[in-house]
């Protein structure tokens, strides 16, 4: 019988509550309440969110987003600085447990299993994706996802982005950059070094037909089978009390 | 306050401020979008740091061991490359 993982999609919400939702997830995974998960999400507003290791005034202009209404959050992954854009992305998560045939204790060779899921779901889409270590899928030699993961409370937990329109400029007004003369070339950098769904297939996709293409990945990939479900009350409590303590506070946003 | 940025080759940036006091650290914080499992550790590695010599292969090693003992993994850049953005900052005090 194929394994059975919860297939989860959250929709649209704001930075605190998706970051606090990820890690209630972990939790509940945990205390083995709920199953090995995919969690399909999205930001609104949109936002950026910086890698735990990372100094929020060094990455982020802090004005430039307050000024654009667009939100600022620490992770519980390392990694970088990125810019969710509200139409331009969908965000997911895989939440699995630790003793996993799928997990090693190798995290580099974690990264690529795990991500073997989106390269198959590239893939579908016509997209000839690969696996670029340490964190990266590419396209034709540029970033088209970029994955993060952690270890805890012996779960497992990977998040990343699918870029399916990217704004270089914007990210740019978004970001700290070193300085005022080199913006505009970092950010034709960036042109030149990542792409999107829409931009490599010159046509306008819809999320649902990335959900559709990335949840067949999986399923393909990990040999599993995706059952659509819920987050439990557990979790929901968990989550609120996550955002309220923890992702929306400045102790912790602002603690490097 | 000495700061240093250091681009590890293929891998990821490592940003360090530090106060330096005698050849030693006083004090320092370590930034930047690498991976560090379990990721806690950083704020017991910086206050281990605090008193240690500014000497490149004495930091390597001393980083390298104290995340071996605390069953941690670095990612994208390496306990050498730590101690050579370190030395950095300091020489930039």
């Amino acid at each position: 019988m194929t394994e059975k993982w919860r297939l989860l999609d959250t929709g649209l919400n704001d930075a605190f509550s998706n970051m606090a939702l990820d890690e209630a997830i972990v939790m509940a995974r945990s205390r083995n309440l709920v199953p090995n998960t995919l969690r399909f999400f999205r930001w609104n507003p949109s936002a950026v969110s910086i890698g735990y290791f990372q100094g929020m005034e060094e990455e982020v202009d802090i004005k430039a987003c307050d000024e654009r209404g667009i939100d600022y959050v620490r992770r519980r992954t390392g990694g970088g600085a990125v810019y969710h854009d509200r139409d331009g992305e969908l965000t997911y998560s895989l939440i699995v447990n630790k003793d996993h045939r799928l997990i090693s204790d190798d995290f580099q060779k974690t990264y690529e299993t795990l991500c073997s899921g989106l390269v198959l779901g590239l893939r579908r889409m016509e997209i000839p994706a690969e696996f670029k270590a340490i964190n990266d899928i590419i396209v034709d030699g540029k970033k088209i996802s970029g994955n993060a993961q952690t270890r805890g409370m012996d779960v497992v937990h990977q998040h990343g982005t699918i870029l399916r329109e990217v704004n270089p400029a914007l990210m740019f007004t978004l970001l700290k950059v070193p300085n005022e003369k080199i913006r505009d070339k970092m950010i034709k950098a960036v042109g030149e070094r990542v792409t999107s769904i829409n931009g490599y297939l010159k046509r306008n996709t819809t999320f649902e037909e990335l959900k559709d293409a990335f949840l067949r990945g999986f399923e393909e990939a990990f040999k599993i089978e995706l059952v659509p479900g819920e987050t439990i009350e557990s979790e929901q409590q968990s989550s609120v009390r996550l955002q309220t303590e923890k992702y929306a506070t400045k102790e912790w946003n602002f603690k490097r | 306050m000495g700061k240093a940025e250091y681009k590890v080759a293929g891998g990821k940036l490592i940003r360090i401020q530090l106060v330096k006091k005698e050849g030693r650290i006083e004090k320092l914080k370590i930034t930047g979008d690498f991976f560090l499992h379990p990721e806690e550790l950083i704020d017991d590695l910086e206050k281990a740091l605090v008193d240690q010599t500014l000497s490149m292969p004495d930091l390597d090693e001393f980083i390298g061991a104290f995340i071996e003992r605390r069953g941690g993994t670095l990612l994208g850049a390496s306990s050498e490359d730590f101690a050579k953005c370190i030395t950095m900052a300091a020489e930039n005090e």
